[in-house]
């Protein structure tokens, strides 16, 4: 890189100024989860774990936050099987029609997520399947699939055709080939995905929103709804489970495969 | 026998049964065809997302009788005429649309010095952080954030005590237009850069420096050689903030009040407020339509960028 000085400047202000604008919510919400007043004020009334105490007593967030686990867990129960196939085929083959079902596939991302929810709140709730977790889950996933695919692809594209031929030609039947030769050259990419898949689905609230009743709400559905009552420090206990998950996703995405897979070029 | 099973262990077995019961239903002959039996759950799982548009259209051709709320067995397109005549819509879709491209200008225009230090820095450490930072607001959900932003700039926020302490009335920072825009930039930031990174990654260094060593200083070697060779990932991160800003609900509804509301908030009052499931629906497919023309347009210019997926490289 040449070392211009002008540039570093410029560079640097740009990304510093995107550094506090992403961090700047998530530090305040630790911050203010720690306070010993009843309301969030500047300069905090002195530290406690008061709100954590209260929150880990409340049976209703506790439940929510079960349901929410759940919704995540189908998710990427249905997404890593769906998605790991559909990423090696558009990896591996040549496919007929290769252009108009990419675009197909990507629909989840190209229709609105209001679209997508209302669309599938009409359909699950003409099946009758409304009132469930089960069909939030399964629309966490439909919505979120192009992520799994891509992460699949993305190390599909490293897998050399000859090993899978090799293997064949050393008899292995097609299942063993998959299993001892074209899935683990795939996993760092099934990894990625899965991870990327339960936290979104951890996340989702306007699908959710759409999908539950009073009875089901998930998490984030809950602190949107105490939001527009009032501030008051206990929403910002809760939100550090959503921190806490979110540290534990970027280790276990680091640890297993590295964060700099989502800088490889494809 | 205790020597034949450890010969022949127990795994090998079910790998046997498995491989036969997959011959028998899936014989070589059909090999050609595997492919598209890969793709077919998730054909049908992005399927279920057209039998929703498919309801979506249904419901909006039907209109709600106000005296008995039933909807008419029959169809017609007064929707859509109260939808494209019915000012409070317009408002909605004009003030969305603004945000949307004013959203994605801005959220580029950070998101790229974000992606190349992160691509070209020397640095492993810096390199990590600057990935960390990036993912942990992205895996917080934006409900989460939105709720940090209330913390700090809502009307006794953490901004407004501290103009306090100084002497300087409170101001109102949230429930306005530039709020809602300001938390747009920070949901869409990790998805632009995440979208412009591999197309930096796939940049060769030395074509930088071979520039820099014609001649050109930095602000020439970015407007001749990267930004151009950037373009798969300005298309990927411009289709996806675009249309996830126009589209967004969590912003608007919690750092707009309920004053700044977008198309997707109108939709869902439309559904759950006034219960008018058929003007609601047709809304839904206008705001499909808007989505898919603009990802349309894009795409047909340019490609899908960094969007593609699979062995075509755009």
């Amino acid at each position: 890189m040449s070392h211009s000085r002008s540039k570093s400047v410029v560079l640097w202000t740009l990304v510093t100024i995107a550094l506090v604008t992403l961090s700047a919510p998530t530090i305040v919400v630790l911050g203010a989860s720690f306070t010993g007043g009843n309301i969030i004020t500047f300069p905090p009334d002195g530290l406690s774990l008061r709100w954590y105490a209260r929150i880990s007593q409340a049976s209703d967030l506790r439940n929510a936050f079960l349901r929410t686990l759940q919704v995540a867990t189908v998710c990427t129960i249905v997404a890593i099987p769906v998605g790991t196939l559909a990423g090696i085929a558009l990896a591996k083959y040549a496919v007929r029609f290769e252009k108009a079902i990419q675009i197909y596939l990507l629909l989840p991302f190209t229709i609105p997520l209001i679209g997508s929810g209302i669309g599938l709140m009409l359909v699950f709730g003409k099946a009758g399947f409304l009132g469930q977790l089960w069909p939030v889950g399964i629309a966490c996933c439909v919505i979120n699939l192009p992520f799994m695919i891509w992460a699949v692809t993305a190390s599909a594209t490293g897998l050399d055709p000859d090993l899978e031929l090799a293997a064949a030609n050393c008899g292995a039947p097609p299942l063993q080939v998959f299993f001892s030769v074209t899935l683990p050259a795939v996993m760092p990419g099934v990894i990625t995905g899965s991870l990327l898949m339960f936290i979104l689905a951890l996340n989702e609230f306007l699908v959710s929103l759409l999908l539950v009743d009073a009875r089901i709400v998930t998490l984030p559905v809950l602190i949107y709804n105490s939001i527009r009552s009032i501030i008051t420090p206990d929403l910002a206990a809760i939100s550090v489970v959503f921190i806490a998950c979110s540290a534990v996703a970027i280790y276990l995405l680091d640890r297993l495969v590295g964060l700099d897979i989502f800088l490889k070029s494809k | 026998m205790q020597a034949a099973r450890t010969a022949y262990p127990l795994k090998w077995r079910i790998m046997d049964a498995l491989e036969g019961v997959a011959a028998a239903i899936w014989p070589a002959r059909f090999r050609r065809a595997t492919p598209y039996l890969m793709l077919l759950p998730a054909v049908l799982l992005v399927g279920l997302l057209v039998l929703g548009l498919i309801q979506i259209a249904d419901a909006s051709l039907r209109t709600l009788d106000t005296t008995t709320f039933q909807f008419s067995d029959d169809y017609s397109i007064a929707n859509f005429r109260r939808a494209l005549t019915e000012p409070l819509f317009l408002v909605v879709a004009r003030r969305s649309l603004i945000a949307a491209l004013i959203v994605t200008a801005v959220t580029l225009i950070f998101a790229f010095p974000y992606a190349y230090l992160m691509v070209r820095t020397a640095s492993p450490g810096l390199r990590k952080f600057l990935l960390i930072a990036l993912f942990l607001p992205f895996f917080i959900g934006q409900v989460v954030r939105a709720y940090g932003w209330l913390i700090i700039l809502g009307n006794q926020g953490m901004v407004n005590e501290a103009l306090g302490l100084v002497g300087v009335a409170p101001m109102r920072l949230i429930y306005n237009y530039p709020a809602v825009l300001f938390g747009l930039v920070q949901y869409m930031l990790p998805f632009a850069v995440l979208m412009l990174a591999p197309a930096l990654t796939a940049i060769p260094e030395e074509l930088e420096a071979a520039a820099g060593s014609l001649g050109a200083n930095w602000v020439r070697t970015f407007i001749h050689v990267v930004l151009p060779l950037a373009r798969p990932g300005f298309i990927g991160a411009g289709v996806v903030v675009l249309t996830l800003s126009l589209t967004d609900f969590a912003v608007p509804a919690i750092l707009g009040g309920g004053s700044q509301d977008f198309v997707a908030i109108a939709i869902y009052d439309q559904f759950f407020r006034t219960s008018d499931q058929g003007l609601g629906a047709t809304l839904a497919l206008m705001l499909v339509a808007l989505g898919s023309i603009l990802v349309g347009i894009v795409f047909a210019l340019f490609g899908a960028g960094t969007l593609a997926m699979g062995r075509s490289r755009a």
